[in-house]
C-alpha cells in the first residue's frame, strides 16, 4: 500500500467555484487532519473533529495512531449505502484502511458541510465535520438532518457556526 | 485450603480446555491460526497486544494468540464486543493459548479491523514479563 495515496476530486469545479466566489485560487494550502487514538485504543477522534477552509482547500488525513487503522470516509449512498452529508455537488470519498504513518488527500471543491468518519470506530463516535466556504458561496448547501447516525457520532460533530467561528474544533 | 481446592480447580479447567493440544509456544501457531496482520488492514506489532494470531471461525471473541518479538507466546487475548454483552450473549469455554496465566488486564477498546464496534480486551499473560516485552 502507498505511503501516501491522493486523490483530487473535481478541480475543474474547484476551480469555478473559487472563481465564481472571487476567492483566491491558491488557497489550496494543505491542511491536515490527524487521526489518533490512546494506546490500548479506548478512545480515537479526528484532530481538529471541526474544521473550516476555504474553497478549493486540500485536505489531508494522517493516521497519528500507532496501534490502529483509520478510514475518512464520507457519508454517501454510493458508499455504503450511508445518507448523502455532504454536498450534492461534491464527490464522495473514502481514504480506505490507512495503517499508522500513512496518508490521504482530497481537494473540496464544492461549498458546505462535509461529514465524514472512521470506518471501524463510528459507534465509538470517531466522524468529523469540514465546512467548506460560506453561506455566500454559490452551491452552498449547510448541514444534513441528524438523522441515520449513531448517537456517539452527533455528539462528536460540532456545530457549522461553532466551527465557522473558531476555524477548528477539538473535542475528543 | 479453600485457596489450595480454587487453584487445582483451575488448573484442573485450565488444562480441560481446548487449544492446549497443540504446542503454541513459538510463532507462527498452527493452522486454522492465521495472522491478524496478513488478513486485516492493522499493523505487525500492536503497541499492547503484540503480534496476533487467531483461527477466523472463532472471531469475534478470539483466542487471539499474542507473541513478543522473538515470537515467544506471551498473551491469549480475548475481544468481546459490548453490545452483545449487554445484549446477553455469553463467551463460554474459551480456548487459552497456554496454561499458565500470571495476570489479567480489561479494558475498554473503541474498535479496531476486525472487530469494528466498541469491545473489551481481555488479555491474559502468561510470564511476569509478557506485558513488557508486548508494550512496543
Amino acid at each position: 500500500m502507498n505511503a501516501n495515496r491522493r486523490q483530487i476530486l473535481g478541480l475543474g469545479g474547484g476551480i469555478l467555484a473559487a472563481l465564481l466566489a472571487g476567492r483566491r485560487l491558491w488557497a489550496q494550502d494543505v491542511v491536515t487532519i490527524s487521526m489518533k487514538g490512546t494506546p490500548r485504543g479506548e478512545n480515537t477522534w479526528f484532530e481538529p473533529n471541526g474544521l473550516a477552509v476555504a474553497v478549493g482547500t486540500r485536505v489531508r488525513f494522517v493516521n497519528d495512531d500507532p496501534g490502529n487503522s483509520h478510514t475518512a470516509t464520507t457519508y454517501h449512498p454510493d458508499l455504503y449505502g450511508r445518507a448523502r452529508r455532504i454536498p450534492e455537488a461534491a464527490t464522495p470519498w473514502d481514504s480506505k484502511f490507512l495503517l499508522p504513518g500513512q496518508s490521504f488527500e482530497v481537494v473540496l471543491s464544492a461549498p458546505g458541510v462535509y461529514d465524514y468518519y472512521c470506518i471501524p470506530h463510528e459507534l465509538h463516535g470517531m466522524a468529523g465535520r469540514i465546512v467548506v466556504g460560506t453561506e455566500d458561496d454559490p452551491g452552498w448547501e449547510g448541514a444534513a438532518a441528524d438523522d441515520d447516525l449513531p448517537d456517539a457520532v452527533l455528539a462528536h460533530l460540532p456545530p457549522v457556526d461553532a466551527i465557522i467561528d473558531a476555524g477548528a474544533v477539538i473535542s475528543r | 485450603m479453600f485457596g489450595k481446592i480454587a487453584s487445582i480447580a483451575l488448573t484442573v479447567g485450565i488444562l480441560a480446555a481446548p487449544g492446549l493440544a497443540q504446542d503454541l509456544g513459538a510463532a507462527p501457531p498452527p493452522a486454522p491460526y492465521v495472522k491478524v496482520a496478513d488478513v486485516l488492514p492493522l499493523p505487525e506489532f500492536l503497541p499492547g497486544l503484540g503480534t496476533l494470531y487467531v483461527d477466523p471461525d472463532t472471531l469475534p471473541a478470539g483466542p487471539f494468540l499474542a507473541y513478543d518479538h522473538d515470537g515467544k507466546l506471551s498473551a491469549t487475548v480475548y475481544m468481546t464486543p459490548i453490545a452483545a454483552l449487554e445484549g446477553g450473549t455469553a463467551y463460554d469455554d474459551l480456548a487459552l493459548g497456554a496454561a499458565t496465566v500470571t495476570s489479567v488486564d480489561i479494558y475498554y477498546n473503541a474498535g479496531h479491523p476486525g472487530v469494528e464496534e466498541p469491545h473489551a480486551h481481555v488479555v491474559l499473560f502468561h510470564d511476569d514479563g509478557a506485558k513488557g516485552r508486548l508494550a512496543e
